[in-house]
């Protein structure tokens, strides 16, 4: 194991809950592992105690299996080996392209240091930048710069807070794309922070998801989307709806029909089956079961916002060419062909 | 994005140990405020007899004279430079973007320079004005009178109104014409925006001004001297200088340095306020008033103001100067002993240099303490270290001269002692600019800096250092100005011998030799002009 993390806390003195509270995983090397939840929620300050940026209150940083931190250690951010690229890419000002890079560089020889950076502009492709200075970079330049400046002397561990936060959306999609292609071919051991569920998907290899300091879950992209633990992770990580329902021997009956599902639940169990726009349909019926709030158009398809009769909202995928307006009934039904998640109430 | 940057700037460390920085911002902390205590402690106490006998005969008197002319010079200098600001910022007015230097000029004139010009100009008998009256026949008019209140508070406005003028050219600048042009969409007449909108804009700014122009009103001695217009630091210097009464003396200067904490104490509270005057990324300058037919009225107040303020005090100095150096007596009489002008230069930048390579070097710790580990102790700290505003320079020099004489005798009538002086009383400007060069550094460079293997020192001098320079240059260049024109501390405590220009100016301007004294007044007034230059040119309103 590359990273272990036990019991780690961490409280801000004047704040009610603790930032960190009670977190624990392992993390194998050459992973790349997506911190996501939620602003506040804890998990840059548990990248930034990794970084050892903060102290712990307590618990346990194991990497390489040294401890790096616990009640009696604490190795200082120079000592441990592991890079960062931050937010605001931090490059420092007074310094080229070429010093930024070569300033983790300590104990190069010159001939040494000027190999590692033409390695590593290469690398992340800016090799015509060596001279520039930051302020006339562009937005996803200083990014490769950044992430060049970090991988250079090789950290045991790469942190990233957040790094694409600012750039331009269409910038985003690119630069992402290229940088994980960068982590892959460099077999860097990498913690990605996101507060963004699709580049959280996109960018790792395994999710942790945060909320109030603590993990929610721990998986594949895959299973955290189509089998969230817990109620949280299926509304922050699917954008799910919920509707209420109750248990009985063949499934669960619904505003919107029986959902035919095995079923663990004791019968007549409250129970909340989370839904995503393309679980469920509708048709136009008067005698139906809720009606039409709103239409969102999206050029490729058309999303409608549904009120039930019971007040409860859902959503709607539909073709872009099938058009209704708000006010009309419709009969919403489950068309999912897959199991759906069950919360207990 | 921003709620974590201020989540993270509010996060005090619980349980990690205390910053080795808090230490060194301590001691520098601790060093400013001794001589404060210091005076306090002998104010206090002070013989029963002499308090009593003080405040029945003096203390009314002065107290009275003092905050008179303290109000009276904030307010004028208030309006004037507020006004001044707001015909250069913002209307039409001919010749505006020339007139923002000139009315910064008189920055580069120390007041009782200004004072010396004015008293030889209005003199009831033998003064230049009337004796120019005399010599074109014109009826004999009466003058004002040029010594007393009116004359100590028209100088003191004359040459104080830039730093009011500078702060509110800078909010005026800063506002966003959006606020105006939302206050116009929203029915108010561009007469009720400038009052319900422009003015509170640009208020915190202003008071900022008016309360340090306030602190030095209190601490000017030259000007009042000069004018014989008895004000607390007159007194004081008297009770020094010509009593050697170090008892009095401590005890007026322990109600002055209160009155002063009052003051500095407001100027505080205003601090945190100004914030909202700053050039955001999308903003862009408001719309120019135009004055119509009004302009030349526009043109001739500026013109007006840098006639009195700048124009005239330099003609003057000008031509007394040639007629000094043309005048063989007059040229040899610019000899000291053997040393001339040459070393009063000499003197006089080498203490202001030292002073402001020091006061910078002792600010670092305070600015690192208390931008990097915000909290109640890292403020009073940095608070404390600013309780020289509050100090004038009669009390500094008061409080010198004891401790000095007690603690380190050996230091005693040496010119170190003068250089402590402007530390002391100038460190705060330092302070302020090494805190805000900090203050623009994001915390992720050091942060980077750290995880790329540097140690706290290292980071410091590789990352920091470099990128705080100039602001560190902006308080050197503050400091140093400062001390060069700095008159009562080095009257009362250089040794004897030790010259510099402004010492020189004032011995030869109170003896009447005008012509001996102008062009050492000149080179004052010509090396003040190069750090004010490297300041204004930092300035937002000489920008753009």
């Amino acid at each position: 194991m590359k990273l272990e993390i036990e019991k780690l806390s961490k409280h801000f003195s004047g704040n009610q809950h603790p930032a960190v509270d009670n977190i624990t995983f392992l993390m194998p090397a050459h992973e790349i592992l997506s911190f996501v939840g939620p602003s506040g929620c804890g998990k840059t300050t548990t990248l930034r105690l990794i970084a050892g940026l903060e102290r712990p209150d307590q618990g346990i940083i194991r990497l390489d299996r040294y401890i790096i931190s616990d009640a009696h250690t604490f190795v200082p951010p120079e000592k441990r080996n592991i890079g960062m690229v931050f937010q605001d890419h931090a490059l420092f000002p007074h310094l080229s392209v070429f010093n930024n890079i070569a300033f983790g560089l300590r104990g190069f020889s010159k001939a040494e240091k000027k190999d590692r950076v033409s390695e590593l502009l290469k690398l992340v492709g800016v090799e015509p930048l060596a001279k520039r200075f930051p302020h006339v970079l562009s937005g996803g330049e200083r990014q490769r710069v950044a992430l060049a400046r970090a991988l250079a002397p090789e950290p045991v561990l790469l942190l990233m807070d957040e790094p694409f936060s600012s750039l331009d959306a269409h910038l985003r999609l690119e630069v992402r794309e290229q940088i994980r292609n960068i982590l892959k071919v460099s077999q860097s051991t990498v913690i990605f922070v996101t507060h963004d569920q699709e580049e959280a998907l996109f960018m790792g290899d395994r999710l942790v998801v945060f909320n109030q300091g603590k993990i929610e879950q721990i998986g594949f992209p895959e299973t955290i989307f189509h089998d969230s633990g817990t109620r949280f992770v299926a509304a922050f990580m699917g954008e799910s709806d919920f509707v209420s329902g109750k248990s009985n021997p063949t499934g669960f009956q619904t505003e919107l029909g029986l959902l035919e599902q095995q079923n663990d639940y004791s019968t007549g169990t409250d129970v909340e089956i989370a839904i995503r726009a393309d679980d469920i349909d509708f048709q136009v019926n008067n005698q139906g079961n809720g009606k039409i709030i709103n239409r969102f158009f999206r050029g490729a398809f058309n999303f409608y916002r549904v009120e039930l009769d019971s007040g409860e909202i859902v959503h709607v995928y539909k073709l872009h060419t099938e058009i209704y307006h708000p006010g009309e009934r419709v009969m919403t039904y489950f068309n999912a062909g897959h199991p759906l998640k069950i919360f207990a109430r | 994005m921003l709620r974590t940057e201020a989540l993270r700037s509010n996060r005090r460390r619980q349980n990690a140990p205390i910053p080795k920085i808090a230490f060194l911002a301590g001691w520098v902390a601790l060093l400013a405020i001794i001589p404060v205590i210091y005076i306090l402690i002998r104010a206090l106490a002070g013989d029963t007899e002499l308090w009593q006998r003080i405040i029945q005969t003096r203390l009314i008197k002065l107290l009275s004279n003092t905050m008179l002319l303290v109000l009276t010079v904030t307010a004028g200098t208030t309006l004037l430079g507020v006004s001044m600001a707001w015909l250069t910022e913002r209307t039409d007015v001919p010749g505006r973007k020339i007139f923002r230097w000139l009315l910064a000029l008189p920055l580069a004139i120390p007041p009782y320079i200004g004072a010396i010009v004015h008293l030889a100009l209005l003199r009831p008998r033998g003064g230049l004005l009337s004796q120019w009256m005399e010599g074109i026949n014109l009826p004999s008019i009466h003058l004002p009178n040029p010594t007393g209140f009116w004359g100590a508070a028209f100088v003191l406005i004359i040459f104080s109104f830039p730093y009011v003028f500078l702060l509110s050219g800078a909010a005026f600048r800063s506002e966003n014409a959006s606020y105006y042009e939302s206050a116009r969409m929203l029915g108010r007449t561009p007469w009720q925006t400038f009052w319900q909108v422009t003015i509170p804009a640009i208020r915190p700014g202003i008071t900022a001004g008016a309360l340090l122009v306030s602190l030095d009103i209190l601490s000017e001695y030259g000007t009042v001297a000069l004018l014989r217009f008895e004000t607390f630091s007159s007194a004081i210097f008297v009770q020094l200088a010509g009593r050697y009464d170090r008892s009095a003396a401590s005890i007026l200067s322990g109600v002055l340095i209160l009155l002063a904490l009052i003051i500095l104490y407001g100027e505080f509270r205003t601090q945190g306020r100004a914030q909202f005057t700053q050039i955001g990324s999308h903003w862009r300058p408001a719309t120019l008033i135009h004055l119509g037919k009004q302009r030349k009225w526009g043109f001739l107040a500026l013109f007006f103001t840098v006639l009195v303020s700048f124009i005239i005090p330099m003609g003057l100095l000008l031509f007394w100067s040639t007629q000094g150096i043309l005048d063989n007596q007059t040229f040899t009489g610019m000899q000291i002993g053997s040393r001339g002008l040459a070393s009063f230069i000499f003197n006089s930048v080498w203490s202001s240099g030292l002073a402001a390579f020091l006061a910078v070097l002792f600010s670092i710790p305070i600015a690192i303490y208390v931008v990097r580990h915000p909290g109640k102790v890292s403020r009073l700290f940095s608070r404390l270290s600013q309780v020289g505003y509050a100090i004038p320079g009669v009390v500094v020099a008061l409080s010198l001269v004891m401790l000095v004489n007690r603690f380190l005798p050996f230091l005693y009538a040496t010119p170190l002692v003068v250089v402590m002086a402007y530390v002391v009383r100038y460190i705060p400007q330092a302070v302020r600019s090494s805190e805000s060069a900090m203050r623009q550094l994001s915390p992720n460079l050091e942060e980077a800096s750290r995880l790329l293997k540097r140690n706290a020192i290292q980071t410091f001098i590789q990352v920091n250092l470099p990128l705080i320079l100039p602001g560190l240059l902006t308080g050197s260049a503050l400091v140093f100005l400062s001390s060069l024109k700095e008159l009562p501390a080095t009257l009362l405590l250089r040794p004897a011998g030790y010259e510099t220009l402004a010492v020189r100016v004032w011995i030869w301007s109170e003896e009447g030799f005008y012509f001996q004294a102008a062009p050492a007044a000149l080179l004052l007034v010509f090396i003040s002009i190069i750090p004010l230059y490297f300041l204004l040119r930092r300035e937002a309103i000489f920008k753009q």
